[in-house]
């Protein structure tokens, strides 16, 4: 069943496969113009205590520890497995001392279990330096290894422009769904360099380097093997992500989830559309080069494969 | 099938030799927890300024020794670059989390005190000199000139005249205004000892009750109440090797204790001088006991060994200038976990990575119908596991939330590329009867050239991550990066061996 659907993501045409994942990315640019992920409190400076082992209305508890403090607070609800992985996340800005925060929300839920956190804004912007910088040189450190690799421009730089839409798009989910630019999500997009980057070569070697089936056939073999790829990391992660309710995982876990969706349609519809296209014009020009006879034929093949709907 | 040929097959015994020896350290050595697992609380102080390595290990030494006046165990502090500086302590309470903060955030308070009169502080202090220390036959001699204010200076001799053996103290964040409880034989040590060489000089407990306020009592199993009693009026109460359950029971009376028990080969004396601060006494030499000011003095003493008086040396050094630390600090983040909820989230990540493997396991044997290819792939993601915690383990890596989900991270990645091998393996035989061995090799080049382009460049892209980021997400980039290369050398050459002895040659 999965196969036959597989199957027909080879019989799409090459121009859509390159454009509708490009539509996607520019809506995903658009959304982020309109509406960047919000930062953690660890990239601009903030105070979060968490109190687990708690069930309340989050709007109840603000209300209290407005009356009780006098300062502004935003409450959050989150639930888990389990009692003791329900709770809830107080953030309050930098200047506030947390453990006032703590000592109001422990009057009224004496039994939960503390952590808390706080950042103090020069330190976030230390950070959100640095995660710039790691983000921009691990993106060019990848651009380089995959040029070595490859040494062919177009199949090198659709490598490179799946992962950079990948994080794109992942980080245009977060901002849909409300997950915060934080250490640990600068972290995940990171890593969705080296997942995309693998999906990516792997189709690119078979279709490039596979001279002995048809590129319908290297593409159909490459895209089963990425799919199986693909939902196992996503169990994987999917696990990690319903287990745990450490937020720095749960995070990690959620983004690279999103990415790999990305990516999903990055590698096999985009990439392998580009491919395609690539492999299509080079035997065109080699067929062209020998004898203008077998270039009027391979035209008529294209028509042909253009008809296949 | 040949079993015994597999199993001798040098990448598999290679493969064997690492899942051994990792079992092996994980047995001797245990696993480290990060605090976000393990519970406590991790500070991040920033220095005013960049500063070199000599500053910054004073004023690590100088953090060290003023945390350590706190009671609470297990403290690190960590440089970090050459700004920052990171103070874990692992498994403590929130009121210890608090005073830890609060430590750091106060400057050290230094004082300088004579027959329970404070004649210098912190500020007093103009200039600690580098440390001398010079053989003396059998022994050597250490000493660490410094020069106080010439108030400071006028002051201590008024207050030292004709006073020659006389014990001089410092203290470095004292516990002022509390109720320091000592067993009896400590007691009597306070009363009979710390007197120099002056037998008729007023004994440690009224010079503390003097200059500080510090009031002491002999633990004689006293009643709750008598301490509470005792204690009305007092910021604090000092606990020095008496019962632990006494601090429990106070801090159920909403009492702020500190609890101090001997570290090993510490004696009851060092103890006390620990959990008061003290530095000396240190015998008033003749020369400033002639009524005459002198702004430069030196603390002298001697060690039998000169590594020793260096270390004696050192600390004196370190206290007398942490008064006033070399650099500003401040702290610019914290982060408390509570210990009890480490406990959860371990179990957690447990679950979550065993529920990962089934999982992985699940999702194969869905796509290929074969236990033969599920089995070996859920194992070797296992044997990797094991192997990053292994090498975790010999190294003492501290494994926190994020190098936990680099760790699931690197399965992820692991699993894909045995799928690329699988398929490989597994694509030729839908045309090929027989394959010739130069076919899968070619294959396996073919495979392993993807799993090589990508194991490049996540360890490219996460290098990046391991070097700029200060926070803890160098775990999460150690363990990705250490994951893809064990990855690479040692169990994705293993499973290509297995697969291929299984689905390869079965067929």
């Amino acid at each position: 069943m999965i196969k036959d659907k597989l199957k027909k993501l080879t019989e799409i045409e090459t121009k859509k496969m390159i454009i509708y994942p490009l539509i996607v990315f520019f809506v995903s640019l658009l959304i982020l113009a309109v509406h960047f992920p919000q930062l953690g409190i660890d990239l601009k400076g903030g105070v979060v205590v968490t109190a687990y082992g708690v069930d309340a209305n989050p709007d109840e508890v603000a209300k209290y520890l407005s009356q009780q403090l006098n300062i502004d607070v935003r409450v959050e609800k989150f639930t888990g497995i389990g009692k003791e992985s329900s709770g809830i996340n107080v953030y309050a800005p930098a200047d506030v001392d947390p453990e006032k925060i703590r000592e109001a929300l422990k009057q009224r839920f004496p039994d939960a279990k503390y952590a808390i956190s706080e950042v103090r804004p020069t330190f976030g912007a230390m950070a959100r330096e640095q995660g710039i910088k790691a983000i921009s040189l691990a993106f060019l450190g990848m651009a380089v290894v995959v040029f070595l690799f490859f040494r062919v421009p177009v199949p090198s730089f659709t490598v490179i422009f799946s992962a950079f839409s990948d994080m794109v798009i992942a980080l245009a989910l977060m901002s849909i769904f409300g997950i915060e630019l934080s250490q640990a999500t600068i972290a995940a997009l990171l890593m969705l360099i080296g997942y995309s980057v693998d999906s990516n070569i792997l189709l690119t070697t078979k279709l490039l380097k596979r001279k002995e089936d048809t590129v319908e056939e290297a593409y159909f073999s490459a895209v089963s093997t990425g799919f199986t790829m693909s939902t196992t990391t996503l169990g994987a992660l999917a696990s990690l992500w319903l287990f745990s309710t450490a937020k720095v995982i749960d995070e990690i876990a959620i983004v690279l989830i999103f990415g790999l969706l990305a990516d999903f349609m990055n590698t096999w519809i985009l990439n392998a559309g580009v491919l395609r296209w690539f492999i299509a014009k080079k035997e065109e020009r080699e067929k062209s080069k020998t004898s203008k006879k077998t270039s009027m034929s391979s035209k008529a093949s294209k028509k042909k494969k253009g008809g296949r709907k | 099938m040949n079993w015994k040929k597999l199993l001798f097959n040098w990448r598999v015994l290679l493969l064997t030799i690492f899942i051994i020896g990792s079992i092996a350290s994980l047995l001797t050595y245990g696993l480290t927890f990060g605090l976000d697992i393990s519970g406590g609380t991790a500070i991040t102080v920033k220095l005013e300024h960049p500063v070199d390595q000599n500053t910054m290990e004073q004023v690590k030494v100088s953090l060290e020794k003023r945390l350590n006046q706190l009671g609470v165990k297990d403290i690190k502090v960590e440089p970090w670059g050459d700004q920052y500086i990171i103070v874990k302590v692992a498994g403590v309470t929130e009121e210890e989390a608090r005073s830890v903060k609060e430590t750091i955030e106060r400057q050290g308070v230094f004082y300088a005190e004579f027959e329970g009169v404070i004649f210098a502080t912190g500020e007093d202090i103009v200039q600690v000199f580098p440390i001398q220390i010079e053989p003396k036959g059998t022994y050597y001699e250490w000493s660490v000139p410094f020069r106080i204010s010439k108030q400071a200076a006028e002051k201590f001799a008024q207050l030292a005249k004709d006073k020659a053996g006389y014990p001089v103290d410092m203290f470095l964040d004292p516990p002022v205004n509390s109720l320091f409880v000592v067993p009896q034989e400590g007691y009597n040590l306070m009363i009979t000892d710390f007197k120099g060489e002056a037998p008729d000089a007023m004994p440690l407990t009224e010079r503390i009750k003097k200059a500080f306020n510090i009031d002491t009592i002999a633990y004689t199993n006293q009643s709750i109440d008598e301490i509470v009693n005792l204690a009305k009026d007092k910021k604090l109460v000092v606990l020095v090797s008496v019962d632990k359950n006494l601090r429990d029971q106070l801090e159920a009376k909403g009492i702020t204790v500190r609890y101090f028990e001997p570290q090993q080969g510490e004696d009851l004396k060092s103890l006390i001088t620990r959990a008061l601060g003290l530095y000396g006494p240190y015998s008033l030499g003749s020369g400033l006991a002639q009524g005459i000011p002198q702004t430069d003095v030196r603390i002298t003493g001697t060690a039998p060994n000169q590594y020793i008086a260096q270390q004696e040396a050192q600390v004196i050094a370190v206290v007398l200038s942490s008064g006033s630390l070399p650099v500003k600090v401040y702290v610019e983040g914290s982060q408390y976990i509570s210990p009890e909820l480490g406990e959860n989230f371990k179990r957690q990540v447990l679950i979550a990575g065993i529920a990962a493997l089934i999982v992985v396991g699940l999702v194969i044997w869905f796509h290929y119908r074969k236990l033969r290819i599920a089995i070996p792939v859920t194992f070797t993601s296992l044997s990797e596991v094991i192997i990053i915690l292994g090498i975790a383990a010999l190294i003492k890596w501290n494994l926190d939330l994020p190098s936990i989900a680099g760790i699931i991270a690197a399965i992820g990645t692991g699993v894909d590329q045995q799928i690329v091998i699988t398929d490989e393996l597994l694509g030729r035989s839908k045309r090929e009867k027989i394959v010739k061995r130069s076919s899968i090799l070619k294959r396996m080049g073919r495979a392993f050239f993807v799993i090589l382009a990508s194991a490049t460049t996540t360890v490219v892209a996460m290098s990046f991550l391991f070097k700029f980021f200060v926070g803890g997400l160098r775990g999460f980039a150690f363990t990705t990066i250490l994951g893809v290369i064990i990855g690479i050398s040692i169990t994705r050459p293993a499973y290509a061996e297995i697969a291929k002895f299984l689905i390869g040659e079965k067929r």
